[in-house]
């Protein structure tokens, strides 16, 4: 489920996120390797592996019962300072986490009571909290399953998570757009600019759903940092060339034009990049739906079992064509196979290997060789 | 060369701070030669797809906290053009420091559409690793990882660029106005002088050339690989890779 509206961001969720760091942590103090939530798209591989993990560990996060969850940091000592749960700097400030937990008691409705038990417990650490929060907002969602699609949140619509298959109980991830970007300045203005502004009351100001105040903060560190450091910007990857504009300003012309010259053939490069990459991602998404229309082909053909066996290309050519005639003719019929999967495999793999008879359609290889050509003029 | 080779050089070159955000490919590929062709194996298998997701995991971290930036920079620098290009010098003195900020950022602007156009980058190598270490695993283990896992991928933040593209040519837009009149490539040959062999613009060269290099037919190339990369003006951009003597500032 996911809206298209595009004036506020996306709230990605993803929930490998706790249980990498939760690992890393974990396996400096217990031996058994901690259960994680398998994202994995195969659905009945990850309740497989649910289960396996459940019965071999004693942290388990597949339960429902808070108790369990407020029992979890005795397990795993998450103080270690490689614990990184966010990425952001402000792990464990104490101030953060009351201007924090105040947000959470006043605005969050849709969380439960025991939340606010967890918050004023003094024996866990600054650390502890911020992840739990994070863990989940619904609350339902303690038990991080995999195959639920949509988070429970009520009010959700403006930030949707992006449609990825993993389960939405974890961290909800910001993921900003220009337009949430806009919002943001316009609230920082209103209050008299990046210096004054602070994030709750740019969160206030900004009334955005599912925005939080850790958002808020980490984004407007990058924009004050982005203010007061034009450019190079210090995030890192531009490298510290001493801006000599004084000599520029000194030099001829002639220099100065080939500076721009320069900068020309630059962009040249840059847009030619670019360009190449745009296609090379077009060209590979749709090698992926070929794949997985071949895939469905086969999946079919494995049903009706027909030719199943045949190990001649030109038969499967054949049996292709009968089969889609097939397909379309007659209604689906039950599955009689007692096993598909074995049935399948052999088959896959076979066809994996003999692509070249199958795809010596002229249409798919002229459409290749249409896209290549295209790159090139 | 084998793609595990071009990625390491590629991360080894790439921008500082990038190191470590790149497809593990080695360790997958390890991890993929120790697991056993047992069916019935089923953790090995749910490791390594830990083991992707994780890496999937760092994609999307590191691809999203650079996009907030892009977002972010890419309305200041707006900003800022519009406050130079406000300020329109009446004496000489005026001039002059308009002049140099009008420098400054032009530089600032083609270097900040690098960037973006090398995390575009980013995400495409980690996209083609992942579908070459998915491939490779199932030739290993005869499973069907492959095809599921990739549709997920395509999925995730990291390989939904659109954004990040949608700043680039907004960028290129601004850069036209900036720039008087854009010239053809062909006559800027005489500029290779001016080009520094370092920053974002070596950067952009490198991974033109490392996507071509990648795209070269291989022993696994079938229809369902990358046609080869038919890039003209190869050679011109070849020849940047070498620094000059002339940094540009």
């Amino acid at each position: 489920m996911s809206s298209t509206n595009e004036t506020v961001g996306h709230i990605v969720s993803s929930s490998s996120e706790i249980s990498t760091n939760l690992h890393i942590s974990s396996e400096e103090t217990c031996s058994k390797r901690p259960p994680f939530v398998n994202q994995s798209s195969g659905v009945l591989r990850s309740t497989a592996f649910r289960d396996y993990m459940k019965e071999n560990n004693t942290i388990s996060w597949c339960t429902d019962s808070m108790s369990d969850f407020l029992d979890y940091p005795e397990n795993i000592p998450i103080k270690c300072t490689n614990l990184q749960i966010m990425p952001s700097e402000d792990i464990g400030k104490p101030n953060d986490w009351q201007d924090w937990a105040d947000q959470l008691i006043t605005e969050d409705d849709g969380v439960t009571p025991n939340w606010n038990e967890i918050l004023v417990d003094t024996d866990v650490s600054d650390q502890i909290p911020k992840m739990e929060y994070h863990v989940g907002k619904s609350s339902k969602a303690l038990s991080l399953q995999v195959n639920s699609l949509v988070p429970a949140s009520p009010g959700d619509a403006c930030n949707p998570v992006t449609p990825s298959s993993c389960g939405s109980q974890s961290k909800p991830r910001m993921r900003w757009t220009p337009e949430l970007h806009e919002a943001f300045v316009e609230a920082v203005n209103k209050l008299g600019g990046s210096e004054k502004a602070t994030p709750k009351g740019v969160l206030k100001l900004m009334k955005v759903e599912g925005l939080t105040i850790y958002h808020v903060k980490s984004h407007l560190q990058k924009y004050r940092t982005a203010k007061y450091k034009p450019e190079p910007s210090a995030e890192g990857p531009s490298e510290k060339k001493p801006t000599q504009i004084q000599d520029l300003s000194s030099l001829d012309l002639k220099t100065s034009s080939e500076i721009t010259e320069a900068l020309r053939l630059q962009i040249e490069v840059q847009k030619r990049l670019h360009e190449q990459l745009e296609i090379q991602k077009n060209l590979q998404m749709r090698i992926e739906e070929q794949g997985k229309y071949l895939q469905m082909i086969f999946e079919k053909q494995c049903k009706f079992g027909i030719d199943a066996f045949q190990p001649a290309s030109s038969t499967q050519e054949k049996s292709e064509t009968e089969l889609t005639n097939e397909i379309s003719s007659s209604p689906t019929q039950t599955k009689t196979e007692p096993d598909p999967a074995k049935v399948g495999s052999p088959l896959l793999q076979k066809q994996d290997e003999e692509l070249d008879p199958l795809e010596s359609q002229p249409a798919k290889r002229a459409k290749l060789n249409e896209s290549s050509s295209t790159e090139s003029s | 060369m084998k793609f595990g080779k071009r990625l390491k050089q590629h991360v080894q070159e790439t921008l500082p701070g990038w190191h470590n955000m790149y497809l593990n490919y080695k360790g997958l590929k390890k991890h993929v030669k120790l697991i056993s062709s047992s069916l019935e194996c089923e953790i090995s298998e749910d490791e390594f797809v830990y083991l992707l997701d994780n890496e999937v995991e760092k994609f999307n971290v590191f691809f999203m906290e650079q996009e907030e930036d892009f977002i972010i920079r890419h309305e200041e620098m707006q900003q800022r053009i519009k406050r130079i290009i406000v300020n329109e010098p009446s004496s000489q003195e005026e001039y002059e420091s308009y002049e140099q900020e009008m420098s400054k950022i032009k530089k600032d602007i083609v270097d900040f559409h690098g960037e973006m156009v090398l995390l575009v980058n980013y995400s495409n190598i980690n996209y083609t690793g992942m579908t070459k270490i998915l491939k490779k695993y199932d030739k290993r283990t005869g499973g069907f990882l492959r095809l599921p896992f990739i549709q997920k991928v395509m999925e995730q933040p990291f390989f939904t660029t659109e954004l990040v593209s949608k700043l680039v040519k907004e960028c290129e837009t601004t850069i036209g106005e900036l720039f008087p009149a854009m010239v053809a490539v062909e006559e800027m040959t005489k500029a290779t002088g001016t080009v520094a062999g370092e920053g974002i613009f070596k950067n952009t060269v490198k991974a033109l050339l490392t996507m071509k290099e990648i795209r070269k037919g291989s022993s696994t190339h079938s229809h369902f690989s990358l046609p080869t990369l038919n890039l003209r003006d190869i050679e011109l951009i070849r020849s940047f890779q070498f620094s000059s003597p002339i940094p540009i500032i």
